[in-house]
């Protein structure tokens, strides 16, 4: 067991030696610069990063997070400082309110323009100044057709006896009572406490009939025909589709949420020019083409389209999100309301 | 021990237990050769997640910081953690009460807490975040499960061999040396382990210590989540387990002459 | 002397810069509140403290503490017989012994978390075999339910508990045991009066560990129980992120480890009231 133990050590201080060594290159002369990009994990096509890091002589530190509370806080708490993040909607909208985020200087960005103009200064960020649009998508109805012949056309579908056990819903409480209250024909940013009780009243009779909640895995949980019906986002559909061609995605007839996940600055930033450089890059038409059949997201940016693939453009699931932009509604910071809806949250969870 | 009936029961229940353990692996080990990259379902063998691998460079930086974060805070934690309880059980101290509470409330405080609440520290103090704040965080979670497994040993340990040494004027040192710390040994080997484990599948204070260019392996899996966590993954912990179960094999089999040396 | 006993200082002066100095800060926050959007705002206030007496929050303290209660428990009936029979395996393949034991708990948890769900689900594993068998003609739902809960928590947690056990079976004089049977005790008498007891410090150790750990729990019923259920560590991690109330949740965290350390002291007091017999059997010897 020495022997083991010894041999670990040995390779440890291989390792940390050679990482050491890893670590002088780039402080050396000829110093490259730096981009600290804090995103989801595999987000971006790494060979669309190279290409920028080999065009501009720099190196890009990709930094992950699962999710954009994680992202929230612990920038709040002083954490590291990042070039470029990677929030959505309505994070963009409580950093701006708390004045994370820097102005963009669309001067040095003018690929932006080539974004689609429904999706220029949407809801959450009203001038379009401080968040660019990655990429976006809706929550809709995903349903497997083997166990349901008749498409849902309705939010209220989800509340059929018969699905007992066979639902899941996103395991996010602006997701969930937002549904409710778009079912109930209200905006799902609604802050009447009569309007969200009625909400949380209806989901509470649905909960006993819920499979699980699930945002991450939500995917091979339809793939595996775990579940039935239940709600997702295009991008997911399109994921799930791909694996299992008995699924089907509406978007309700009462309207659904619009999301989006976009570029920002945060306040501080060490290398804004650069990052905005990136931010640019990112919206060349050919660099994006390349990107978004990589990761399988909508593409926002209109001048991509010839670009692209005919089976990207004939993706199902995206055209459903395309075709149904105008009944999004985005999700908004609703600030002091969040006590409330996380309250009746955990109420929902714990069934009381 | 006389090989009864019921040493035969013991050994199936352990290796149950084994099973249930390794269970979980085999099928990880198994969907690494499936085709599709969502691991939903069988879809088709394939060698081609462990091609991707090695050529995923973020991966293999993930694994390597991710494992000098675990040995370095390991042998810390466990220094610090033996010395700790080997003073407490054997010296009366005025505030024993107040160090014991010391040693014991770090695995009481929520994760998230002590993450948010370190990042805090390290922002206000100007550490820079990056591999050493990683290890500082983890050295700080690690300490009173080594204090609480080595003092596991320590308290079942016989007093009267330490007097004995005492009694035969060893120092105070020789004592420790040659008494103490062999009769602590098998204690420091599991607290150490303990604290790798601990250490290398931290996700939620790490979250919050790491700075550029010090993503670890957790970090990296939890942020693939959104988008479906690449069976490279499970490549990569397929290797994993067997570099780890081959190395304690090796050793295994250097161990005989060790042992027959020191007889001699 | 005195030299030996500043042994413990490096460890106390560690603790006091990198968790009492952070810890001191939590308290200060939980006295705090926040503006609509999670900003800290120190009016002190007792009102974070107050809000954890509501019903809500009083039954998911509950609930958490059945369910660490039972984890608790099950990973002794597993873990002891483990460790048992790794302590009683030659002196050269007990290291290998435990590090096997260890392996598998190196390999990222979130993953073996959803080996689990392949395994259990109602087109999973276990369900085409029992299927293929014949044994049931239906899938079981064996997923999203407290026991899938339970079982997360007991594969999460046992190697807690493994390793202290070990490591107080190891030294477990065999010679007590052959006198024991020598002087006529059956096995099991002997396991009673002997063995159990001169392992309880590890027993005790396993149980802390375990029973703490599985507090804090929030992976395991969100993966396993479907997030259906809610425990302190779903509603602690949801302060920090979700809700973005800091103060309500330092004051959660705060009550969570004054109750374990609470739990903790009692547990003590009750053993070392009993372990008068442990210390008979080692002063028989």
């Amino acid at each position: 067991m020495k022997k083991l133990l010894s041999l670990l050590i040995a390779l440890v201080a291989f390792a940390i030696v050679g990482c050491g060594g890893g670590d002088k290159k780039s402080d050396g002369k000829g110093e490259p610069q730096v981009l600290n990009l804090f995103s989801w994990a595999d987000n971006i096509d790494p060979a669309v990063i190279e290409r920028f890091e080999k065009e501009n002589n720099c190196k890009v530190n990709y930094d992950v997070f699962a999710n954009n509370e994680e992202l929230l806080a612990k920038i709040q708490a002083g954490g590291a400082q990042y070039d470029v993040i990677q929030p959505s909607d309505y994070m963009v909208a409580t950093m701006l309110k708390l004045g994370m985020l820097e102005e963009l200087n669309l001067a040095n960005i003018p690929n932006a323009k080539n974004i689609v103009s429904n999706l220029q200064a949407p809801a959450y960020d009203p001038t379009g100044k401080h968040s660019v649009v990655y990429t976006w998508g809706m929550t809709g109805i995903v349903y497997n057709k083997k166990y349901i012949k008749e498409a849902p056309t309705s939010w209220n579908d989800l509340w059929k006896d018969e699905y007992k056990g066979r639902i899941i819903l996103l395991n996010d409480n602006r997701e969930v009572i937002g549904m409710a209250l778009k079912k109930n024909g209200h905006s799902n940013n609604s802050l009447n406490p009569q309007e969200v009780e009625a909400a949380v009243k209806d989901l509470k009779q649905l909960a006993p009939n819920v499979l699980a909640f699930d945002t991450d895995t939500i995917k091979q949980k339809f793939i595996a025909e775990e579940a039935w019906i239940g709600t997702m986002w295009t991008g997911d559909a399109s994921y799930t589709y791909k694996d299992n061609k008995d699924i089907g995605f509406v978007i309700p007839k009462e309207g659904a949420t619009i999301w989006a996940d976009t570029f920002a600055i945060p306040k501080g930033a060490p290398h804004k020019e650069l990052a905005e450089k990136f931010i640019n890059f990112m919206y060349d038409p050919k660099v994006s083409a390349q990107n978004y059949e990589y990761i399988g997201y909508n593409d926002p940016n209109e001048k991509a389209a010839e670009f692209h693939s005919e089976e990207f453009k004939n993706d199902p699931m995206l055209k459903i999100g395309r075709e149904n932009i105008d009944k999004g509604e985005w999700l908004t910071d609703i600030g002091e309301a969040l006590t409330m809806y996380d309250r009746y949250w955990t109420e929902l969870k714990t069934g009381k | 021990m006389p090989k009864t009936w019921r040493s035969h029961v013991l050994c199936a229940y352990a290796m149950a237990i084994l099973a249930f353990l390794y269970l979980p692996l085999l099928i990880l080990a198994l969907y690494s050769f499936n085709e599709s990259r969502i691991n939903a379902v069988w879809s088709g063998f394939t060698f081609d997640w462990y091609l991707a691998l090695f050529k995923n460079r973020r991966v293999l930086e993930a694994l390597t910081n991710s494992l000098i974060v675990a040995f370095a805070s390991t042998i810390v934690s466990t220094v610090l953690g033996t010395t700790a309880a080997i003073a407490l059980n054997k010296y009366q101290y005025k505030y024993k009460s107040v160090i014991n509470g010391l040693l014991y409330l770090p695995i009481l405080i929520p994760e998230i807490v002590m993450g948010l609440s370190l990042l805090v520290l390290f922002s206000q103090a100007h550490i820079p975040l990056g591999k050493t704040s990683l290890i500082l965080a983890h050295i700080t979670f690690c300490v009173s499960f080594v204090v609480i497994t080595v003092n596991a040993r320590l308290e079942g340990m016989r007093p009267e061999l330490e007097q004995a040494a005492m009694d035969l004027y060893a120092t105070p040192f020789q004592t420790f040396r040659y008494v103490t710390l062999p009769l602590a040994m098998p204690g420091i080997v599991a607290g150490a382990l303990m604290a790798f484990t601990l250490s290398i599948d931290d996700f939620i204070i790490s979250f919050f210590v790491a700075g550029p260019n010090s993503t670890t392996l957790p970090l990296y899996i939890y942020a693939m989540v959104k988008r479906g966590i690449s069976p490279e993954i499970n490549a990569l912990s397929t290797l994993l387990m067997l570099a780890t179960i081959i190395l304690v094999i090796i050793a295994q089999l250097l161990q005989p002459q060790h042992i027959s040396k020191k007889e001699e | 002397m005195r030299n030996g006993k500043l042994m413990v200082a490096p460890t106390v002066l560690w603790l006091s810069f990198f968790f009492v100095v952070p810890l001191l800060i939590v308290v200060a926050v939980s006295f705090a509140s926040r503006t609509p959007y999670g900003q800290v705002i120190f009016d002190w206030t007792l009102g974070n403290y107050a809000r954890f007496t509501e019903t809500l929050y009083l039954s998911i303290f509950a609930d958490t503490l059945i369910v660490a209660l039972i984890t608790t428990v099950l990973t002794i009936l597993l873990g002891y017989p483990l460790a048992y029979f790794i302590a009683q395996l030659p002196q050269k393949w007990q290291q290998p012994g435990l590090i096997l034991v260890m392996i598998p708990f190196w390999i990222n948890f979130l993953i073996r978390s959803y080996a689990w769900v392949i395994i259990l689900r109602t087109q999973g594993v276990l369900n085409t075999i029992l299927l293929k068998f014949g044994l049931i003609d239906q899938p079981l739902q064996m997923l999203y339910n407290e026991v899938a809960v339970m079982l997360g928590m007991v594969y999460a947690l046992l190697p807690f508990m493994v390793l202290p056990i070990y490591v107080s079976i190891e030294q477990l004089d065999h010679r007590l045991l052959e006198a024991a049977s020598d002087l006529g005790a059956s096995p099991f008498t002997a396991f009673r009066k002997i063995t159990l007891p001169l392992t309880m410090p590890g027993i005790a150790a396993g149980t802390i560990l375990v029973f703490i750990s599985s507090l804090g729990m929030f992976v395991v019923p969100d993966v396993m129980g479907g997030a259906k259920s809610a425990l302190i560590g779903n509603l602690i991690q949801n302060q920090f992120l979700s809700a973005r109330d800091w103060p309500f949740g330092s004051a959660l965290s705060i009550v969570l480890a004054v109750l374990s350390l609470v739990l903790i002291v009692l547990y003590y007091k009750a053993l070392s009231s009993q372990q008068g017999g442990g210390k008979n059997a080692k002063d028989m010897a």
